[in-house]
């Protein structure tokens, strides 16, 4: 979408570059041309010397652009800390017209919006709004309106943020002749009445909303192939606001108006309103995020007369979670919310119930053909969002909680900036922590909130020392975990007979969690696409299905209870039987049932040690519901469904409780987080591919 | 033609901010003769639609503020830094920061000389932060980044310290991002000389160029999308 805009148009820096003035020319006496900078909105910018060293920026105005230089010298003396600041404007020996400015040296917003395809963080928003509209207040306080105003004309400097092109755009008109070439960059920002003529400050205020809207979705809000397509939906079509925050939404409705009398009437105005939501929905937001404890330290902190610093680690969730991927997320994100409401004791009665209830009643059936439409439905919306991923970095790993896919979103859009910013983010929720320590609700809510700040989506480095100990831990600490499952499945339910299916069961969930324990522990910290390490884990699941399949024949086990299923089919696919009609599964039935249980969770999650808490109930039920669904699609040849879903809950049980897990508090970030260093191959690789 | 360029040069060269900041290296001051001396050449990249760039060329590369009695530092910054704060060698494959003053490197305070990493934060004095990334697995060369608001006294946008390459392209992990340039151009040092080469139909200083060809000062590259000038500083 991005790209595919990027390239249909005319946005400054997409032309091919060919300049007029070679390096080291002096078109005007005393500036020496160092290089060009752009091509942008009036004509090409070079960056030159003057013989004293100041650097300044050149324009060389189009030839066929009207200057009425008359009125530009009103512009000229114009000085504000926001404002690109006008030197002088002189005619060269070919009577073109060049304007002298400074020379901005920081980011454009426009190369900026690139770095973020799908929005910008909140904090970043408000910056550049701040800025820009300290500039467009002290321009529309003195009766003067921008008109041109857009990201390629805004840019950063030295942490400032300055306006370009102020003014000029009313005195340097491109001529009649033109018109219809106007570049579309320009275009994506007009205001529906300048089709009319009518050039008032709500033009600016227009301009402004847009780039709002674009800051806040990486989209603008009208886009087309062609000028007259985009001017088209300025002057008749809504934006769809839909793909905003709720509290956003009145805000850039108003912004966007078509009808300038109707429309916010400043731009002080609109970035006020912007604040406000923001600072709104930080309000509102742990109640669906966090819970109330939460709700009340926020408060608590305002009241304490102190602007919360959680506001700053929260106001980044609603833009860009909601943005990512809209629709199926909200679903998941509410259910989530209600079942984190509840309380711990009565989340493990209701999940024991519930695993009770699907295995032991026979309920299976049902629920698996339920599940099975469900969970086809989102096999193939995760299918889709990977390939799309594929063809868009930026969403490379397609994660499924919507907190992961935020964090890989910007550390994936930020490259090299990504940790940095977990770690500002942890260092804010480091100062909000101490605030909140005075009552134990609220500082389980600010432990919830720094789980939340790391993620196992984190990068980090974890030395091989405390990489391998993890691990060995771990891996001791499942012989217990999978005993105590095993007798805790052979006291609850009916399914294992005996000892030896017992020693049995427990083998073999001890052997798969380690099967997912180990890669999992070996990720962990590292950047990684999902589908890689789904496939990684299938591959491991194939063995453990092997293993399962043939242990019973050498530990000589009355399979008889435990194996029986219910099919009868007959199916073979090549020489391999898949059922034999026997009604006991055989050895691919083993393996495919492990492969796919293993594709289909996240495992590393359940395994990482900045997973949420040590032991989460829903994390174990909803691998129960995969587990289920997937014995429902291999019912038909003979696997026995009981099985299969207590050991999918099983598995997940003895992950969690052994994988090493670090509490919330004492989560911490090493220095340098392996970014760009980590896969450095050796001096051997490195010289032939420069050849 | 040549004439007016070699005047326009000279003209430029009264500039102190590039110009003077090499003088003749005496070794007078005490606080000098524990730091190596630097034999350093340095270039300027003019890179139009990109930026500035300053490629270092040496084994070892004085960051200080500037000066004009003695040897100025090759990374010579305004900021209130001694004019030899540190030195960063390169052995083989490995980059060492050397501190002759106060200098953090990702926070943690150098006594002596520590190993660098790409990514690592180098912090001068107290406010004076650079980033140190060796952006590609193709290269030990490795690129200064400015974090703090301090800077040369002339616009430049990074300093690269070259090892064995330099690659200006396309993608992230070059070390000048030249987002719109359809194929990368390799800058390397050898027999004394800047060359450059790429699988482009490149030209220098208006010759078409068949394999690679030597940069001098005031070379210009170009191709159909692209173009570049390199100045020696001295």
């Amino acid at each position: 979408m991005f790209e595919q805009r990027d390239k249909t148009e005319n946005r400054p820096g997409t032309i091919i570059m060919k300049f007029t003035f070679a390096p080291e020319s002096r078109p005007l006496d005393g500036y020496t041309i160092k290089r060009a900078v752009h091509r942008g909105g009036f004509g090409e910018v070079y960056y030159a010397l003057s013989d004293a060293g100041k650097e300044v920026a050149l324009k060389l105005l189009n030839n066929n652009l009207d200057v009425e230089l008359r009125g530009v010298s009103q512009c000229l003396n114009l000085k504000h800390p926001n404002l690109v600041t006008i030197f002088d404007i002189r005619t060269d020996a070919d009577n073109d017209h060049w304007v002298i400015m400074e020379f901005v040296s920081g980011r454009g917003l426009y190369e900026t919006l690139q770095d973020y395809p799908n929005g910008m963080p909140v904090q970043e928003i408000k910056t550049w709004l701040a800025g820009i509209t300290a500039g467009l207040s002290f321009l529309h306080d003195r009766g003067i309106v921008h008109r041109d105003l857009k990201p390629a004309n805004v840019f950063r400097d030295h942490g400032g943020v300055k306006v370009g092109d102020v003014g000029l755009s009313k005195y340097i008109s491109e001529s009649r002749r033109s018109a219809q070439t106007q570049s579309v960059g320009t275009v994506y920002y007009m205001a529906p009445e300048v089709a009319k003529g009518r050039y008032g400050l709500e033009v600016d205020v227009y301009a402004m909303g847009v780039m709002l809207f674009e800051m806040l979705t990486g989209n603008v809000p009208f886009d087309g192939q062609t000028t007259a397509e985009i001017l088209m939906k300025h002057l008749t079509a809504d934006p769809d606001l839909s793909v905003l925050p709720t509290n956003l939404r009145p805000v850039l409705e108003s912004a966007l108006e078509k009808d300038p009398d109707k429309r916010t009437h400043s731009v002080e105005e609109l970035e006020r309103q912007f604040c406000n939501a923001i600072a709104a929905s930080d309000a509102s937001a742990p109640v669906t995020l966090v819970g109330k404890s939460a709700r009340r330290a926020s408060i608590d902190s305002a009241n304490a007369g102190r602007p919360a610093p959680q506001a700053e680690v929260e106001d980044a969730q609603p833009a860009s979670s909601e943005t990512v991927s809209p629709a199926p997320v909200m679903g998941v994100a509410t259910m989530a919310a209600f079942w984190n409401s509840l309380p711990m004791p009565l989340q493990w009665v209701l999940g024991g119930a519930t695993a009770l209830l699907v295995i032991e009643s026979g309920m299976i059936r049902p629920v698996a053909v339920g599940g099975m439409f469900g969970g086809v439905a989102y096999l193939g919306y995760q299918l889709i969002k990977s390939f799309v991923g594929e063809m868009n970095p930026p969403q490379l790993t397609a994660g499924r909680s919507f907190e992961a896919q935020k964090f890989t979103a910007q550390q994936q859009a930020a490259a090299g900036t990504g940790a940095e910013q977990d770690r500002r983010k942890a260092s804010m929720a480091a100062t909000y922590v101490p605030q909140l320590e005075n009552s134990v609700g609220s500082r389980r809510a600010a432990n919830r909130m720094a789980a939340r700040v790391y993620t196992p989506a984190t990068l980090r480095k974890i030395s091989k020392s405390q990489r391998s100990a993890d691990m060995l831990t771990s891996i001791t600490v499942s012989l217990a975990a999978s005993a105590l499952v095993t007798v805790a499945v052979f006291y609850t339910t009916a399914l294992l007979k005996d000892a030896s299916q017992a020693t049995y069961f427990g083998a073999i969930t001890m052997l798969a969690a380690w099967g997912l324990i180990i890669p999992s522990k070996l990720w962990e910290g590292r950047r990684g696409d999902s589908l890689t390490r789904r496939i990684c884990l299938g591959t491991v699941g194939l063995g453990i299905g092997f293993l399962a399949a043939v242990l019973p024949e050498y530990l000589l086990i009355d399979g008889d209870g435990l194996f029986k299923g219910v099919g009868h089919q007959v199916v073979q696919v090549g020489r391999i039987s898949v059922a034999d009609g026997s009604g006991y599964p055989t050895a691919a039935c083993f393996i495919m049932f492990f492969a796919a249980l293993f594709v289909c969770r996240r495992w590393w999650w359940q395994a990482d040690s900045f997973r949420k808490s040590r032991f989460r109930v829903s994390t174990a039920l909803f691998t129960l519901i995969v587990g289920v669904i997937v014995t429902g699609m291999l019912q038909d040849f003979g696997f026995p469904d009981a099985l299969g879903a207590t050991w999918a809950l099983a598995i997940s049980a003895v992950v969690q409780l052994s994988a090493g897990w670090t509490p919330a508090e004492d989560r911490r970030l090493e220095p340098a987080p392996e970014l760009t260093q980590q896969q450095q191959p050796s001096a051997t690789e490195r010289a032939p591919t420069l050849a | 033609m040549n004439n007016t360029t070699l005047q326009q040069d000279s003209l430029h060269r009264r500039n102190p901010g590039f110009c003077k900041t090499r003088v003749p290296f005496r070794n007078t001051n005490r606080e000098s003769q524990k730091v190596s001396t630097s034999q350093c050449h340095k270039f300027m990249l003019w890179i139009d639609g990109v930026g500035a760039w300053q490629l270092c060329v040496g084994d070892s590369f004085i960051v200080g503020a500037p000066s004009f009695e003695q040897q100025s530092a090759d990374i010579a910054l305004l900021a209130n830094v001694s004019r030899h704060h540190a030195t960063l060698r390169r052995m083989g494959e490995e980059w060492r920061l050397e501190a002759h003053h106060k200098t953090s490197v990702s926070g943690k305070e150098v006594a002596d000389s520590t190993v660098l990493h790409s990514g690592d934060e180098i912090r001068l004095a107290e406010r004076v932060r650079l980033g140190f990334r060796i952006p590609s697995v193709l290269s030990t060369s490795a690129v200064i980044d400015f974090e703090s608001d301090h800077r040369p006294s002339h616009s430049v946008d990074g300093i690269i310290l070259l090892a064995d390459h330099c690659l200006l392209g396309p993608r992230r992990d070059h070390h000048v991002y030249c987002s719109r340039w359809p194929e990368l151009v390799v800058i390397y040092f050898q027999g004394g000389q800047l060359r450059c080469r790429s699988k482009m139909p490149l030209t220098v200083d208006g010759a078409a160029i068949r394999d690679s060809a030597v940069l001098k000062h005031g070379s210009v590259v170009m191709a159909d999308d692209l173009r570049f000038r390199v100045e020696q500083m001295e």
